[in-house]
C-alpha cells in the first residue's frame, strides 16, 4: 500500500515536471549553453564512428515482370530473405501487376495478373492473363565471378509469357557524385533466353517448341518445352547514380511476335529499351522508360520485408518481478496460513483477474496447492504466447502467496489446454535482468502437455455464461473475372458469439451489403457440380446470414483435440463437421482427419438448404520443417464429388508473416475442371500489429486464385483445429521466446 | 428506391454503422474494426503532432520541493524526451544494484549501477545485457565484454558482442538544472563485428551515482541521453 502511494506522488510530480514520453515529441534541445555541454561534446565524437546497425543491403529494382532485373529483361540479382514485393509496369497497351516473394535466400516466387488491350484475337478485344514464375540462384556473386541465376518466367501451360533464362549479373562500385554522396553501383547483366525471350535475333535453336495457343487451357506444367526452340542473347546495364537516381539501357531478345505481328497490340521498332528510376521511398520505387523505339513505359514497385516492420511493436513495460524476502527477513509472507482462509482463493482470483484484464489476458481457471499453483488463461491481445505467458507468470508472483514456488501456466483456445509451461518462482526473482535473460529463463522452463483441467481447479466465476458481440464493416473480394479484375462488396457484419461452457461456442455473423460489384460477377459453365462457380448467384442478396453455427471443442486425451461444429459455416455450405487432430505438445508433426456432411445453401443465405448435399473429408498430415517452412497435405474428397490431394507448402515468420502456395490435383479431368486444369494459388498474411506496432493477434491476408473453378474445392469451416493449437506448442514457443520478459 | 437517393441513404446508414463500429465481450475485436481504430489513432497522432509543444525550462526551485529521485532521459535520434521515477529498486545474484526507472506511459529503463542494461516500451527494445559492474561503485567497473541482447523485428533475441576499454577522462565539473556537481568522466569504447559505439559517464563516486550519461541503447535505438535531476 505505501508502495501505491508513493507511485502514486512520483506520477503526479512526473505530470508536474513536464509530462511523460507519451506527450513526446517535445524538442529535447538543452536550454542553457552550459547544462549539457559533456553530453554535447560526447555526441560530436561519436559522430563519425560506424555505429553497429540493422540496415539491411540495397534491394534489387525489379523489371516489368516484377522480378530482379533491368527493364523488360531479368537480371541474376535475388533479393533480401523474405522480401515480398508488389510490381505495376505500363506500356504499349500492356499491364502487368506482378506479386514476388523471396521464398529462401536462394528462391524467388511471382505471381502475375496481365491485360493486353487490342488484342482481338478468338474473340477478346482485351486479353487478360494469369501466370506463375520461379527462379533459383545457381551461384552467388563474389569479388571475381558474377551471381548466375535460372529463370522459368510462365512456366505453368503455354503462358503468353512463357520464357527461361540463364543470366549472370556482376556489381562494380563507381565513384560518388559529391562529397556527401555515397558511392554508386553499376550493374552488368548478360543472359540467354528461350521461348518469348528466344524470339528476337536468336542465334540457334534446340528441339521444339510449340507456338502459343491462347485457347489452350494452361495450367500444367509445360516441362517438355522449357529450354527449347530458338535462343538468343539479352543484356544491359544499371547504374545507380545515388540512393536517389538509376538509369537503366538494355538489349531485349523478347521480339514479341504476337503483339506486333499477329495482331497489332504496338508497333516495335528497336530492341533497345532504356529508362530511369527514381527512390521515392525506402519502399517505392517509380520508373519512366522508352521501350522499343516506339513506346513510354512506366513501373511502380513497392517492396515490404517481414523483418523491417513499418513501426516497430511497443508493449507498454511490464511491472517488474519483485523478489520475495527471504524467510528471515519476513516469515509471515512463507506461512501456508492462507490455506486455511475460506476465503482465499475467491481473493487470490480476483486479485488475478486486475492485474491480467489490462493485457487482454482471461483468467479460465486457477488450481491452488500450498506450493504449487495451475493457472489456465486465454490470450486475445498478443501476437505471440511468450508475451502472454511471460505476463502471467508476472501477474502470479505479484498475487500469489509467498508459499506458492511453482507455477503451471496453461494458455487456453476454445477451452482446450493447449500446452503447460512449468517454471519456478525463484527462477523469475533470479533472472529477470540475468545478461541473457530470455535464454536463461527457457533454460530452466518445462514444456510440456496440459492435461485436463484438474477437478481441484477453481473456474473464473465471471467467466460462462460468456457473450461477445461486434459490429464492423466487411469487405469481401473476387478476383480474376474476365471482365473485372477485382470485385469487392462492402458492408457491415454484426456478430455475437455466445460461449456456455468452456469448450462450447455458438456465433453467428449477420451481413449488410453496402455497396459494391461482386454480383456482376460471372457465373461460368462447368462439367462438375458447381460447387464454387455459382457464386455470382449468392452475391445478388444484400441481407445475409453470413455464419451461424454452434461448436464443440473437447480433448479426449492426452495430444488429442476434437471439434463438432453444426449449422452455416460460411456463404455456400453448411451442415455437420467433425474433426480430430493429434499434436503431441513437442513434435513437429501433426496429423488430423476430418468428416463433412456439407448441404449446399439457399443462394438468399437465409436458413434454407438447395438439393445438393455431400459427404466430405480429408486425412491431413501437418509438418513444421525447421527453417520457418511448413507442410501440409489432405487427402480425400472434395465437394464436387472429387478425389484427391491438396500440397500446400507456408514460409512463416517468427513475428506472423506468412507466404506460401498450395495445389490440388484430383481425379476432376483437366477437361472437367476447365481453364487451369487443376485449382492452385497463393496465399499470404501479415500480422496487424505489423503495420500498428500495437499488439493485436489479428493478420491481413488473403488467398488468391488464377481462376475458382469447382475442382478440388473444400468447405470453409470455421475453428479449425491446427492454426489455433500449433501456435502453443514447442516449437513456437521456443521460436518466439524473446517476448517472455516483454 | 431512387438511384441516386438510396445510394446516399446507403452510404449515411453505411457511414454511421462504421462510425459506431464497436466490439464487447471476450472474443477479439474483429480484424476491420482494430484496422478502423488504429488508422483513426493514427490521424488523431498525425494531427496532435502538428501542434508544436513549448517545453518548459525546467528550473531548480520547481526542483526542489520534490521528493524521491527522478531521471531526465532523451532518445536522441527520435528527439523524444521524458522525466522518470523510480519504479523500483532491486538486487539480485549479478554485480551491481538494479533500479527500474519508469515514465507515466509505461516505458521502463533499467540500470545496473548507473550502466543501462534494458528497456521496455520504446519499440526494437534492449531486452538484457551483459555488463562490467562492481560492488556500489557508479558506471562500468572495469574494460572488457559488453554484450547487448536486442529484440529484432522477428521476435528474436539478437545477440551484439563488444569489447569495451574504459578510459578515465579525469575530473570534471558538470552543470545539471543550475546545480554543479564534481564527477570524474569515465568513457567506454566499445567495438564489435557489428560497429563501435562510445559511451560516457559522469560519476560521482562520493554520492555513489551516475549525474549524467550517453549510452548506446542498440541499433534501433540508438544513443540516449540520462541525467539526475534530483538525488533523494
Amino acid at each position: 500500500m505505501k508502495a501505491r502511494k508513493a507511485r502514486t506522488t512520483a506520477r503526479r510530480v512526473a505530470r508536474r515536471l513536464g509530462v511523460a514520453l507519451a506527450a513526446a515529441l517535445l524538442p529535447a534541445t538543452m536550454t542553457a549553453a552550459q547544462e549539457g555541454a559533456g553530453l554535447d561534446a560526447a555526441a560530436r565524437t561519436t559522430a563519425n564512428l560506424p555505429e553497429p546497425s540493422f540496415k539491411p543491403l540495397p534491394t534489387p529494382s525489379l523489371n516489368f515482370y516484377g522480378s530482379p532485373g533491368l527493364i523488360d529483361m531479368p537480371s541474376a540479382e535475388m533479393m533480401p530473405d523474405g522480401q515480398f514485393t508488389t510490381t505495376l509496369s505500363y506500356f504499349g497497351g500492356q499491364g502487368r501487376y506482378t506479386l514476388t516473394f523471396q521464398a529462401l535466400p536462394w528462391l524467388s516466387a511471382s505471381f502475375r495478373y496481365n491485360s493486353i488491350r487490342n488484342w482481338n484475337l478468338g474473340g477478346f478485344p482485351t486479353y487478360y492473363d494469369r501466370g506463375f514464375d520461379v527462379r533459383f540462384r545457381l551461384l552467388e556473386e563474389t569479388r571475381n565471378r558474377p551471381e548466375i541465376t535460372l529463370g522459368l518466367q510462365d512456366f505453368a501451360g503455354t503462358g503468353i509469357y512463357a520464357g527461361e533464362y540463364i543470366v549472370a549479373t556482376k556489381n562494380f562500385e563507381t565513384p560518388a557524385l559529391g562529397t556527401s554522396r555515397l558511392p554508386g553501383r553499376l550493374k552488368l547483366t548478360a543472359g540467354i533466353g528461350w521461348g518469348r525471350l528466344g524470339s528476337y535475333n536468336s542465334i540457334a535453336s534446340y528441339g521444339t517448341r510449340p507456338a502459343f495457343n491462347p485457347g489452350n487451357t494452361g495450367g500444367q506444367l509445360s516441362y517438355d518445352q522449357w529450354f527449347r526452340g530458338p535462343f538468343a542473347f539479352f543484356g544491359g546495364v544499371e547504374w545507380q547514380a545515388n540512393e536517389d537516381w538509376a538509369f537503366k539501357l538494355e538489349y531485349s531478345s523478347d521480339d514479341y511476335v504476337v503483339e506486333t505481328q499477329t495482331t497489332s497490340v504496338f508497333q516495335k521498332k528497336s530492341p533497345v529499351n532504356f529508362g530511369v528510376e527514381y527512390q521515392a521511398t525506402k519502399r517505392t520505387r517509380l520508373g519512366a522508360y522508352y521501350m522499343y523505339g516506339s513506346e513510354f513505359g512506366l513501373s511502380a514497385q513497392f517492396q515490404l520485408n517481414p523483418s523491417q516492420p513499418t513501426t516497430p511493436m511497443r508493449l507498454a513495460a511490464p511491472q517488474p518481478i519483485r523478489p520475495r524476502p527471504s524467510f528471515d527477513a519476513a516469515p509471515e509472507i512463507w506461512t501456508l496460513a492462507w490455506t486455511d482462509s475460506v476465503n482465499a482463493p475467491a481473493q487470490l482470483n480476483q486479485n488475478l483477474v486486475a492485474l491480467m484484464e489490462p493485457d487482454g489476458l482471461i483468467l479460465h481457471s486457477l488450481k491452488l496447492e500450498p506450493h504449487a499453483a495451475e493457472l489456465r488463461f486465454s490470450n486475445t491481445r498478443f501476437n505471440t504466447y511468450p508475451v502472454a505467458i511471460g505476463r502471467v507468470a508476472r501477474a502470479m508472483a505479484r498475487a500469489l502467496p509467498g508459499s506458492i514456488e511453482t507455477f503451471r501456466i496453461v494458455p487456453v483456445e476454445r477451452g482446450m489446454g493447449l500446452s503447460a509451461v512449468t517454471i519456478r518462482r525463484s527462477d523469475l526473482e533470479a533472472l529477470e535482468f540475468a545478461p541473457d535473460a530470455s535464454d536463461a529463463i527457457l533454460s530452466v522452463a518445462g514444456i510440456g502437455n496440459a492435461g485436463a483441467t484438474p477437478e481441484s481447479a477453481r473456474l473464473n466465476p465471471d467467466l460462462y455464461p460468456d457473450f461477445s458481440w461486434s459490429l464492423a464493416p466487411y469487405f469481401s473480394p473476387a478476383y480474376f473475372d474476365p471482365k473485372n479484375p477485382v470485385l469487392i462488396d462492402v458492408g457491415v457484419a454484426a456478430n455475437a458469439t455466445y460461449k456456455p461452457a468452456p469448450g462450447w461456442v455458438i456465433s453467428g455473423t449477420l451481413r449488410q451489403r453496402l455497396a459494391g460489384n461482386l454480383e456482376d460477377g460471372r457465373v461460368s459453365p462447368s462439367l462438375l457440380p458447381p460447387v464454387r462457380t455459382d457464386q455470382a448467384l449468392y452475391a445478388q442478396y444484400s441481407t445475409t446470414i453470413n455464419q451461424l453455427y454452434a461448436a464443440r471443442y473437447w480433448q479426449p486425451r492426452d495430444d488429442l483435440y476434437a471439434r463438432a461444429s453444426v449449422g452455416y459455416f460460411e456463404y455456400g455450405y453448411g451442415g455437420l463437421s467433425t474433426e480430430l487432430l493429434w499434436k503431441p505438445v513437442n513434435s513437429r508433426l501433426g496429423l488430423g482427419v476430418e468428416v463433412n456432411y456439407a448441404m449446399k445453401r439457399d443462394y438468399d443465405q437465409m436458413l434454407g438448404f438447395q438439393d445438393y448435399r455431400i459427404v466430405t473429408g480429408h486425412a491431413s498430415a501437418y509438418m513444421d520443417f525447421d527453417n520457418g517452412i511448413y507442410g501440409q497435405v489432405d487427402v480425400g474428397r472434395y465437394l464436387a464429388g472429387d478425389y484427391g490431394a491438396t500440397f500446400t507448402l507456408d514460409r512463416v515468420f517468427d513475428n506472423g508473416w506468412s507466404v506460401g502456395g498450395f495445389f490440388t490435383v484430383t481425379t476432376a479431368s483437366a477437361q472437367e475442371f476447365g481453364e487451369g486444369s487443376f485449382d492452385k494459388g497463393i496465399r499470404f498474411s501479415i500480422p496487424l500489429s505489423w503495420f500498428t506496432g500495437q499488439p493485436s493477434r489479428k493478420s491481413l491476408g488473403t488467398t488468391i486464385r488464377p481462376i475458382q473453378r469447382d475442382g478440388g474445392a473444400r468447405m470453409h469451416v470455421p475453428g479449425r483445429l491446427y492454426g489455433q493449437v500449433r501456435d502453443a506448442h514447442a516449437k513456437a514457443l521456443k521460436d518466439q521466446w524473446a517476448g517472455f520478459w516483454e | 428506391m431512387g438511384g441516386v437517393l438510396g445510394m446516399i441513404r446507403r452510404i449515411l446508414i453505411g457511414a454511421t454503422l462504421l462510425l459506431s463500429a464497436c466490439s464487447s465481450g471476450t472474443e477479439e475485436a474483429p480484424l476491420q474494426l482494430q484496422v478502423f481504430n488504429s488508422t483513426r489513432d493514427l490521424i488523431r497522432a498525425r494531427i496532435s503532432s502538428g501542434q508544436e509543444v513549448e517545453r518548459p525550462p525546467l528550473r531548480r526551485s520547481d526542483l526542489d520541493p520534490l521528493e524521491g529521485s527522478y531521471l531526465e532521459a532523451s532518445i536522441e535520434r527520435r528527439d523524444i524526451l521524458a522525466y522518470l521515477f523510480v519504479n523500483v529498486d532491486l538486487d539480485d545474484d549479478y554485480p551491481g544494484r538494479l533500479r527500474v526507472w519508469r515514465t507515466d506511459d509505461n516505458v521502463t529503463l533499467t540500470m545496473r549501477n548507473g550502466v543501462l542494461v534494458s528497456t521496455r516500451g520504446l519499440g526494437d527494445d534492449l531486452l538484457s545485457s551483459r555488463v562490467q559492474v562492481s560492488g556500489t561503485r557508479p558506471g562500468p567497473s572495469s574494460g572488457g565484454e559488453h554484450v547487448q541482447y536486442i529484440r529484432t523485428a522477428e521476435y528474436d533475441s539478437l545477440q551484439m558482442s563488444f569489447a569495451c576499454e574504459l578510459v578515465d577522462l579525469g575530473p570534471e565539473t558538470i552543470v545539471i538544472v543550475e546545480r554543479k556537481h564534481a564527477t570524474r568522466h569515465l568513457q567506454q569504447r566499445c567495438t564489435g563485428p557489428s560497429g563501435e559505439f562510445v559511451n560516457d559517464y559522469w560519476a560521482d563516486s562520493g554520492a555513489g551515482l551516475i549525474w549524467q550519461s550517453r549510452q548506446w541503447a542498440g541499433p534501433g535505438i540508438g544513443y540516449m541521453r540520462f541525467r539526475r535531476l534530483t538525488n533523494q
